[in-house]
């Protein structure tokens, strides 16, 4: 019996020797990990409890949550929150949308369908300050702009889209660059259907149309959950096109860019900018959260 | 209820030119359950599918009650299929995948759960009815797929190696309630499978095929016992047949090793009339014998398998080695390295050079 235990003990000392040979070549970038990410964290969280103003310099006092309680006033910050709550819900689902319908026209066999298929994926790869700069003087420009060329030719009135509707100039922006990656994840969703089952669905007398609402899109459900959920985290943290297309203003402020205007930005209220931020990462991680439920329910379904 | 009738029916592969299945004809009548069974690449499935119209046919035609269903698509035809991995639908649960055939054609839901209680009594599948597929075990799965189809009463059953995603013992015992249930229902049924014994254990009638090609289709009985040609005759029966190639000597017969085989009057005649040269000569395990006289041989392998044996015994022919097989008695006292002799009394199948069969 003793032995036995002996035996169970030095097997897990022989495990714990493995598992540690294999995880420290990975110790240096997790100690830059922290450094670079954690640290800052957990100081911006001692900011956002502290009035600190760096322009002019005044001493750091703490106020402990008085930053928090003071957000639920501030009309600026509630706007921000509004805008950034439009902002991602409409640019994810509609670029879901046109990412659902794209995905389903590349998921048939046509002629050039490798080469429509990288056309379509480019957007995707362009750095988003270029994608908002582009499209803010090339396309939405009120001189040089495609869109105002095209009302010109057409003998319509010029229209500075940027300044009239600008949420809707920025979230146009974000579902042109994020369609291409709804319609990726949806994609590998339909092209991992199984093709027996759809042929069953034929045999049993399906229509095309029943076949898509009865059958496919049941199953592209995890697939459109996954995609909703990546999307939301990456563009509740949207600044660079807001910086670029709009530079803030009222309709197109949104949290993060509040957050840069309060502080580097101008404001320097380094304590309340932190508490922004602070609010953000809790959404981020709220999101994140459901996201990564999300993301085992898909694993699991794999599993015969 | 609906016969089957393939006409001259090929299947060709686009970028390929040998045809998957060629000019395949095929009569099946109402009611019956054949079989078609080949080695992998053989085309059954392919076959399967052209009847199901998840496949073109390329030339010739497809009949089901004699109308032309060549252009039909599958879901105007009146068929249900079960496929190799049962294909159910992961979102629904049984009793929608069971119903979703009559959902599809408009059957009121009181009648359509009716109709799926009914195939649920049939399976044993009551208990699970509000189950999703993948909380369902693999011979669970399968009923299920079999419930699907039966629900519809379709014209045609069409079986895609339904049972080879089970285990050994699960698929014996499926097969005969299969064969069983679709005796009852009384379904014209086309069932593909790689498994000969699967094939001649089910079909009313069996049809082999080989590289797209139709090579006989009979009762599993005449097929055993008269197959066409090598291929049938190596293909069917578990162990193989014992095929020897034995070169004639005129009007001498034909020999293996220092032993003369018994040919049937009608072989030997058709033998006369050809000329001397090789030929294949097959024998079952079982027309084979341990004798007190006959062709001497070392035995190698002893298989035992209670009722029966069989012996694996190296003799010497035309100047070489040579394996057969012998099917001996449960408790035969033979081990190997023993000495053995071997007799033989027929019946001998005899195949040509081309391999066709020669005699009746």
């Amino acid at each position: 019996m003793s032995q036995q235990t002996d035996r169970a003990e030095q097997v897990k000392r022989l495990q714990r020797r493995e598992g540690w040979r294999r995880r420290l070549p990975l110790v240096p970038a997790l100690v830059f990990t922290i450094v670079v990410t954690q640290v800052p964290f957990i100081l911006s969280l001692w900011y956002s409890l502290t009035e600190w103003k760096i322009v002019p310099p005044e001493p750091r006092t703490f106020i402990g949550f008085g930053n928090y309680v003071d957000l639920l006033d501030n009309r600026f910050f509630r706007e921000a929150v509004w805008t950034s709550v439009w902002m991602t819900v409409s640019a994810v689902l509609l670029s879901l949308l046109l990412g659902t319908l794209l995905a389903i026209l590349l998921d048939r066999k046509f002629f050039g369908q490798g080469f429509v298929r990288t056309l379509l994926i480019t957007p995707f790869l362009i750095m988003p300050v270029v994608a908002g700069l582009v499209w803010k003087t090339q396309v939405f420009n009120s001189s040089f702009g495609v869109l105002n060329w095209l009302l010109d030719s057409l003998w319509f009135e010029r229209i500075e889209f940027v300044t009239r509707w600008p949420l809707w100039s920025i979230v146009s922006v974000l579902v042109w660059q994020w369609t291409p990656f709804m319609m990726l994840i949806v994609l590998a969703g339909l092209q991992g259907q199984d093709q027996s089952v759809l042929e069953a669905a034929r045999v049993d007398g399906a229509s095309s149309r029943a076949m898509f609402f009865q059958v496919t899109l049941p199953q592209l459900r995890p697939y459109l959950e996954l995609g909703i959920l990546l999307g939301s985290i990456y563009l509740i943290q949207v600044f660079d096109y807001v910086d670029v297309i709009t530079g803030g203003g009222p309709d197109s402020t949104n949290v993060p860019y509040f957050v840069f205007q309060r502080s580097i930005g101008g404001g320097w209220q380094f304590g309340q900018a932190s508490a922004y931020s602070i609010v953000v990462v809790i959404a981020s991680i709220v999101i994140a959260t459901f996201g990564l439920r999300v993301l085992s329910n898909l694993l699991e379904g794999e599993k015969p | 209820m609906a016969e089957v009738r393939y006409e001259n029916a090929s299947r060709i592969y686009p970028g390929t030119d040998i045809p998957a299945v060629e000019s395949l004809n095929l009569d099946i009548p109402d009611g019956e359950l054949l079989v078609l069974v080949g080695p992998s690449g053989s085309g059954k499935s392919t076959a399967l599918r052209m009847l199901a119209g998840l496949e073109f046919v390329d030339e010739g035609s497809v009949y089901i009650n004699s109308e032309d269903v060549t252009l039909t698509p599958p879901q105007d035809r009146d068929i249900a299929m079960v496929f190799q991995n049962y294909a159910l639908y992961p979102n629904m649960t049984v009793q929608a995948n069971m119903g979703f055939a009559l959902k599809q054609q408009g059957v009121a839901k009181p009648e359509r759960a009716e109709r799926v209680q009914e195939a649920a009594r049939i399976l044993d599948l009551e208990p699970y009815l509000d189950r999703k597929p993948k909380n369902l075990s693999g011979g669970q799965r399968q009923r299920v797929a079999m419930g699907r189809a039966i629900v519809r009463r379709p014209q045609v059953f069409l079986m895609d190696e339904p049972l080879s995603n089970l285990d050994a013992k699960l698929r014996v015992q499926t097969r005969t309630e299969l064969a069983d249930l679709q005796a009852r229902l009384g379904v014209t049924t086309v069932y593909v499978t790689h498994d000969q014994v699967e094939a001649m254990t089910m079909g009313h009638r069996v049809a082999v095929l080989k590289d797209g090609i139709l090579q006989q289709v009979d009762r599993p009985r005449t097929l055993y016992s008269r197959p066409v040609n090598l291929f049938v005759a190596g293909f069917i029966g578990s162990p193989a047949m014992n095929l020897v190639e034995v070169s004639s000597e005129g009007t001498d017969g034909l020999r293996l090793g220092s032993l003369a085989l018994p040919l049937d009057e009608q072989t030997a005649h058709d033998l006369a009339a050809l000329d001397a040269g090789d030929y294949t000569v097959g024998v079952r395990p079982e027309h084979l014998q341990l004798a007190s006289e006959g062709i001497a041989g070392e035995v190698t392998v002893v298989e035992e398998l209670g009722s029966e044996s069989y012996v694996h015994v190296t003799v010497e022919h035309q100047g070489g080695p040579l394996l057969l097989v012998v099917r001996a008695e449960g408790e035969t006292m033979t081990q190997r390295g023993d000495n053995v002799l071997i007799s033989c009394r027929g019946p001998v199948h005899v195949f040509a050079p081309n391999g066709e069969r020669i005699g009746a």
